[in-house]
């Protein structure tokens, strides 16, 4: 493994985890830089089982993983306490009022009964489950679940935090509380961040890069914006009447051109200048109402990446 | 709002290790298992015996000391041989074991009930409103979140078994003649102390073994309650048809009127049977079916922990003939087949009770 172990988050060597038949981790290698970092994958793709396996709770069959430097086969205990974990599905501990439930949470990981009281009030706080904190958390809707979740993974002050799904099953409102519950913990509170979502705006709200997971394999890795780049020489052009004539002769100039509902995404050939496109659009008496560089987007990176690779969504 | 919203602040104290991480789960698990009132109760009633317990051994001791106190507990000992409670001190530890065998014998009733109350919904809650992931993407080990569970029921169970025992003792010293006591009953504390383990580990293993089977915390409490009242009923029920063969087999049903209330050896019928199962004036039936209820073997091994059949068989002694002394023996001593019977059964519930658990809480290695 390379780099220095400060700046990498977690590092996976060809890792591979199979279940019977089936290959959830085929010799998976990617190392991560500390900060928010966006998890996605089809359904499938071993999204879940990267993040057990990063938690030490499921041991894989083969390769090397290493979590805020230390190993996971040797030291997944010492893992497990500076990582904050929100589990993907519906999970409580049972017959307890919200304080409670998150100063368990606390005294579980190693806090001292008082000190975790103390900080579950708090972190309650934070997540806005203050009017509820004494209420039996079986009463609590979806959302509240969620956060609760979310104030037991931060009691400890974890160095990563992980959300697997955070955001299923909430509605608009308590998913925008949650992804800036998120978004601020990654971006102020100095506490790093593997979000794992199928919703790609809540992972473009809340991450700078992603991970993108196909078969076992990694497909994607890189920084949101540099993935969403601007393509050189491309444009997206949106004319005011039809733009038949226009079309044809740009492509009588050695353009590419590409219809995509209302818009025209062009690519002018290499030494041209966007100015071609206003002087033909003049030429053939067309008023341009949109022309700007054509990026991708977050879904584009997505379902190329996807597609690269012939996954099953 | 709050008026002064402080937001997010970073925590800088520190984890404890992790060996006694198990200990969050029992004090957890106890602190919810105590807002029960009917728990509550229950825990009242089971300390009844126990104060019994220390009344008895105190009594001797005042008894030992031939203290005008004495007199007014004398009135309540009618029901003991007189020979005992001539030579108190001679008999001083074997009234001891057998107050410990009694109060112990009533105490595995309220162990039994307890662990009903608190033992199904310890995994099976947990199973129901998935709190695996919970805890074990903590730091903790399988082996952390066993102990920490057996722990709540050990803690009940040591409430009402073993610190009164222990309490019961100290009360014993202190009313004893002289610390000579302490050379001839301190293996009884140490056998009390290991019995009231025994019967908190073994029943607090099988009770999570129970509860790790399913969600439903009823379902549970229904096989608990089988494995203890069902498993009891059949082992009374195949012991009392045992002894009907046993004693039709000697002494068949008369084709004939009988002449004479004796049998062919001129003993009674019940000196027949008791000749039948004793031999040299000890007891030495081998009857298996005792082996099938949970808490006979429990008993049992309690019996040769607490050394309760030896004190019987010394006071048995005080006994002018031989038939009374057989029936003095059979009648409270026992039971009479080997302990290591019940050891042996009572460690293969244990080792089911481990394995059932290895396989039912896999921590999160499966498919989704």
């Amino acid at each position: 493994m390379s780099g220095n172990a400060a700046s990498i988050l977690f590092a996976l060597e060809k890792v591979t985890k199979t279940y019977g038949a089936i290959t959830a981790l085929d010799e998976l290698s990617v190392c991560v830089p500390p900060g928010a970092i966006g998890l996605l994958g089809p359904n499938g793709s071993g999204k879940t089982t990267m993040i057990r396996t990063l938690l030490g709770l499921i041991p894989a069959n083969g390769g090397s993983a290493r979590v805020l430097g230390m190993d996971v086969r040797r030291r997944q205990l010492d893992i497990r306490r500076l990582i904050g974990f929100v589990p993907e599905d519906e999970c409580l501990f049972p017959g307890v009022v919200g304080v409670e439930f998150v100063a368990y949470a606390g005294e579980l990981v190693g806090m001292p009964a008082r000190d975790a009281m103390q900080r579950a009030h708090e972190v309650l706080d934070y997540v806005g489950l203050t009017e509820v904190r004494y209420r039996q958390v079986e009463s609590y809707s979806s959302g509240m679940k969620q956060r609760l979740k979310l104030a037991a993974a931060i009691i400890h002050d974890p160095k990563l935090l992980i959300l697997d799904e955070p955001t299923n099953g909430m509605d608009p409102a308590g998913r925008k509380d949650m992804l800036a519950l998120a978004h601020d913990l990654a971006h102020h509170k100095n506490m790093s961040l593997l979000f794992s979502s199928h919703l790609l705006p809540d992972v473009e709200a809340v991450c700078d890069h992603i991970i993108v997971l196909g078969a076992g394999q990694l497909l994607v890795q890189g920084n949101i914006r540099e993935l969403k780049a601007v393509h050189p020489g491309s444009f997206e052009v949106r004319l005011k009447a039809d733009g038949t004539s226009f079309s044809r002769q740009l492509t009588d100039l050695g353009c590419a051109v590409q219809r995509r509902g209302d818009m025209l995404l062009i690519q002018i050939p290499p030494g041209s200048t966007p100015a071609m496109l206003w002087q033909t659009a003049a030429a053939h008496q067309q008023q341009i109402r949109h022309l700007r560089p054509q990026r991708s987007t977050l879904e584009e990176v997505f379902l190329n990446a996807v597609e690269r690779t012939s996954c099953p969504l | 709002m709050p008026i002064i919203d402080q937001g997010y602040q970073h925590w800088s104290g520190r984890l404890t290790g992790h060996r006694w991480r198990w200990l969050a789960i029992t004090r957890h698990g106890v602190k919810i298992a105590m807002r029960s009132y009917f728990l509550r109760y229950v825990l009242l009633a089971a300390w009844v015996p126990a104060l019994v317990l220390v009344t008895t051994l105190s009594a001797w001791g005042l008894l030992e000391r031939k203290s005008k106190l004495a007199r007014i507990f004398i009135q309540f000992m009618q029901f003991m041989n007189p020979g005992v409670v001539a030579d108190p001190r001679r008999y001083g530890g074997a009234v001891w074991r057998l107050a410990y065998g009694y109060f112990f014998h009533v105490e595995l009733f309220f162990a039994m009930i307890l662990i009903l109350i608190v033992g199904p919904g310890l995994i099976s809650r947990d199973l129901r409103v998935n709190a695996l992931p919970l805890y074990f993407s903590r730091p903790l080990r399988r082996i952390d979140y066993f102990l920490g569970k057996l722990g709540v029921v050990i803690t009940f169970l040591g409430m009402v078994l073993i610190v009164p025992a222990v309490i019961a003792y100290i009360f014993g010293l202190l009313f004893s003649v002289d610390l000579t006591v302490v050379r001839d009953t301190f293996g009884l504390l140490i056998g009390a102390v290991a019995y009231g383990l025994l019967i908190s580990v073994s029943a607090g293993m099988l009770i999570l073994a129970l509860s790790a089977l399913g969600r439903n915390s009823r379902y549970v409490a229904l096989l608990w309650l089988g494995l203890w009242f069902v498993s009891s009923v059949v082992s009374s029920v195949l012991t009392s048809v045992h002894h009907q063969q046993q004693r039709y087999a000697y002494h068949p049903p008369p084709t004939f009127p009988l002449a004479t209330a004796h049998g062919p050896s001129g003993l009674s019928q019940p000196d027949a049977l008791s000749s039948a199962t004793h031999q040299h004036g000890v007891p030495t039936s081998h009857n298996w079916r005792a082996l099938l209820s949970y808490t006979t073997n429990l008993s049992r091994v309690g019996a040769k922990l607490l050394g309760t059949n030896a004190a019987w068989k010394q006071i048995s002694l005080l006994e002018p003939t031989a038939s009374g002394r057989h029936r003095l023996l059979a009648r409270f001593g026992g039971p009479w087949y080997p302990w290591y019977w019940s050891a042996i059964v009572l460690a293969g519930l244990l080792g089911l009770s481990l394995c059932v658990l290895n396989l039912s809480i896999r921590t999160l290695d499966r498919l989704k």
